[in-house]
């Protein structure tokens, strides 16, 4: 009787090097996208360009070679994983994991909460102060005029530090909120205050 | 300038969760605004980030040794006999021996770097033309992502990921290419964002998350008690002084290669140590010579790590990124062999910055050996300050100095874009160094190519046409191949 031979992929083996063959997956699909397609229509010269007999590397060239590499590189690592697996199934491996997202997820509510509030909270009161009569003008003739300047930076800036220690440290304290208001004080000190010429965010958007 | 960088490097650096390339990273913004764009700005601005380098590099032993808490990553091995030294009573000898070793590994990288840079600079501009330059960038970029990291083809992946965003809104026509039409891409991905974002916010946002997971382990602040001689004596010199010596060298060495930081020097340092010693206390237990190995090969990198930036343009490590960064943003300097040429009758003005840069390090040099040892040995006290509070505080310490920079919310959104990227990139082991170096390079890589396919008369072997460059070609391939059959741990 012969000896069976072992599947060239058995599942649990594949689950070692998981994540290395699925970046490796992902990279082959992306940059054959990009090869055939964001290059073509997003390049106006080819990859060799010749003018009045005068021939010339075009500005396809680089991002061609750098994706081609991506393809050949992201092959020859989805192989090597998927010997390196069936040679040693238990090895382990990086990769993200369910408290990864958790973090991910609670990190990025005061992040985009705060860049949110910097954004709009200045413009939004100026509307708000406008709307009930105050004349005061736009945000835009007001973005270097004290307070107006101040509240996005100050409200996103403080919702940003505040919620991230809140999040690390699963509770949100008063000196957690002192934190992050001596923060953003000095934050506006160091920049603001000493220079004329700088703007804090988001002001020069506006 | 110096003296201010300095001792703000040696604060960073003894508080764990920071170090030199954050507060270098961070500084830059304001220093530009204080100083301005004009070519004059530079040197006070690489004055005060030699000053953190080298600060950063004494601070980072003072809680490895006091607390057995690395303030930083190649403080490590510090803690293996630091440490013990302090449980027996012998913190202040332990402090005083890092500091001694540590300068005067630093001290003798930057004697090396004055020497060897426009040597070396000079050859390179003698002998190298277009192909050769080209084929000497892919050769550096080849051996930075081998040796960084656990996985080739995972620093090589990191590589050309760099390599294709650097490439993102720029190019000659007049569309700026891969820009999708949008107005934010146009210009290209902000040099600044990127670096920030992958290097800082990525580290952040990684240490945010291992504190999160470590919430319920409560951290101890360990009462620090000292005994008997803590002094250090011409006889402690005399003994640590040999291992000082190959640490430095082996430092040094290392620190020329790009690519290969501080953390495989003290490694190598400590472990080559640990060979030549014949004494009562062993590795580990408490020797001061342990101590010595590992500080004097760790700060022997920094200076040595500006050889190939200078000489070459190809910054090394994450400290050398940011010199080439403030470089960059404040212009008048294009890191090269063409900083050491010699004109006659004229003055090169990159040359006179270049020395005016070794005189910063000089100086820098003087401090940490005047004034070093008194500010480290104080510098005990940052260990208290909590990570989870000051990590947040540095989020929008980055955020506010991006947008001062840059004046847009766009290059928030590509920071916080690229330090998800950089989260990501640590979490799945792809190197985060191979990626911004690559993106620091991947223009000039373009620009020596179009040149070297130009001078060729449009030889498409134009890599091949000389046997110098055919020959860093080949040594890229054998790079690969080599570090890909030998799995390094730096």
């Amino acid at each position: 009787m012969g000896r069976r031979l072992r599947p060239i992929f058995r599942r649990q083996d594949m689950q070692s090097e998981r994540w290395t063959i699925g970046l490796a997956l992902f990279f082959a699909g992306a940059s054959t996208l990009t090869l055939f397609v964001w290059i073509p229509i997003d390049i106006e010269t080819g990859v060799i360009e010749t003018f009045r007999r005068r021939t010339t590397i075009g500005d396809a060239m680089a991002p061609t070679l750098a994706a081609a590499a991506i393809f050949v590189i992201s092959v020859i690592m989805g192989a090597v994983a998927v010997l390196r697996a069936r040679i040693n199934s238990r090895s382990p491996e990086a990769g993200l994991d369910r408290q990864d997202y958790s973090f991910l997820l609670l990190t990025a509510v005061p992040l985009v909460l705060g860049l949110v509030l910097m954004v709009y909270v200045g413009s939004v009161a100026v509307e708000a102060i406008n709307a009930l009569g105050g004349e005061i003008g736009t945000y835009r003739e007001l973005k270097a005029a004290f307070p107006y300047k101040y509240l996005g930076f100050l409200i996103g800036g403080f919702v940003m530090v505040f919620g991230t220690i809140r999040v690390v440290e699963n509770k949100g304290t008063q000196s957690a909120a002192w934190v992050a208001a001596l923060a953003v004080l000095a934050l506006i000190l160091l920049y603001d205050v000493p220079f004329d010429n700088l703007l804090l965010p988001p002001n020069g958007d506006f | 300038m110096v003296f201010f960088g300095f001792v703000l490097g040696v604060i960073v650096g003894a508080t764990p969760g920071l170090g030199g390339p954050m507060a270098m990273a961070i500084s830059l913004p304001i220093l530009i605004s204080i100083f301005g764009f004009e070519a004059s700005a530079l040197l006070p601005v690489l004055g005060f980030l030699v000053g953190i380098m080298k600060g950063s590099t004494i601070g980072g032993a003072v809680p490895a040794i006091l607390f057995n808490t690395p303030g930083t990553p190649d403080s490590l091995m510090t803690t293996l006999d630091g440490y013990p030294m302090t449980q027996k009573g012998k913190a202040g000898k332990a402090l005083r021996i890092a500091h001694f070793s540590s300068v005067s590994g630093d001290t003798f990288s930057d004697v090396v770097l004055i020497v060897a840079a426009p040597s070396l600079a000079i050859l390179v501009e003698q002998f190298l033309d277009f192909p050769e330059k080209a084929a000497l960038i892919i050769l550096s970029l080849a051996f930075i992502a081998s040796v960084v990291g656990a996985n080739v083809w995972k620093g090589l992946l990191a590589a050309m990921l760099g390599m294709f965003f650097a490439y993102i809104g720029t190019g000659e026509d007049a569309y700026p290419r891969l820009s999708l039409d949008t107005d934010g891409l146009a210009s290209g991905l902000p040099l600044v964002s990127v670096i920030l974002g992958v290097l800082i916010l990525g580290a952040i946002f990684q240490s945010l998350e291992n504190m999160w997971r470590e919430m319920q382990e409560k951290a101890v602040i360990t009462k620090v008690e000292m005994s008997g001689d803590n002094r250090l004596h011409f006889s402690d010199i005399k003994s640590i002084l040999p291992f000082i010596g190959l640490s430095a060298s082996l430092g040094t060495m290392v620190g020329a290669l790009p690519g290969i930081g501080s953390t495989l020097a003290a490694t190598l340092g400590y472990a080559s140590g640990k060979r030549i010693h014949r004494g009562d206390i062993k590795f580990g237990e408490g020797a001061p010579q342990g101590v010595a190995a590992t500080e004097a090969a760790n700060s022997s990198v920094a200076g040595a790590n500006l050889i190939p930036v200078l000489s070459l343009g190809i910054p090394g490590n994450v400290s050398a990124v940011f010199i080439i960064l403030a470089m960059e943003s404040i212009g008048g300097f294009n890191p090269g062999p063409a900083v050491f040429r010699l004109m006659p009758d004229q003055i090169n003005p990159e040359m006179v910055i270049a020395f005016g840069l070794f005189t910063a390090m000089i100086f820098a040099n003087f401090l940490n050996w005047t004034l070093g040892g008194v500010f480290m040995r104080s510098m005990g006290i940052m260990i208290r300050v909590p990570k989870q509070r000051l990590l947040p505080v540095v989020l929008l310490l980055t955020v506010t100095s991006i947008y001062v920079q840059q004046t847009s919310m766009f290059a928030i959104y590509v920071t916080v874009f690229f330090g998800m990227i950089g989260y990501f990139m640590r979490k799945l082991d792809l190197s985060v160094l191979p990626f911004v170096i690559a993106f620091i390079l991947a223009n000039n890589l373009e620009e020596a190519m179009r040149q070297a396919f130009a001078v060729t008369g449009a030889n498409p072997w134009f890599l091949f046409a000389s046997p110098v460059s055919t020959g860093f070609m080949g040594l890229a391939v054998l790079v690969i191949l080599f570090f890909s059959r030998h799995r390094s741990a730096v």
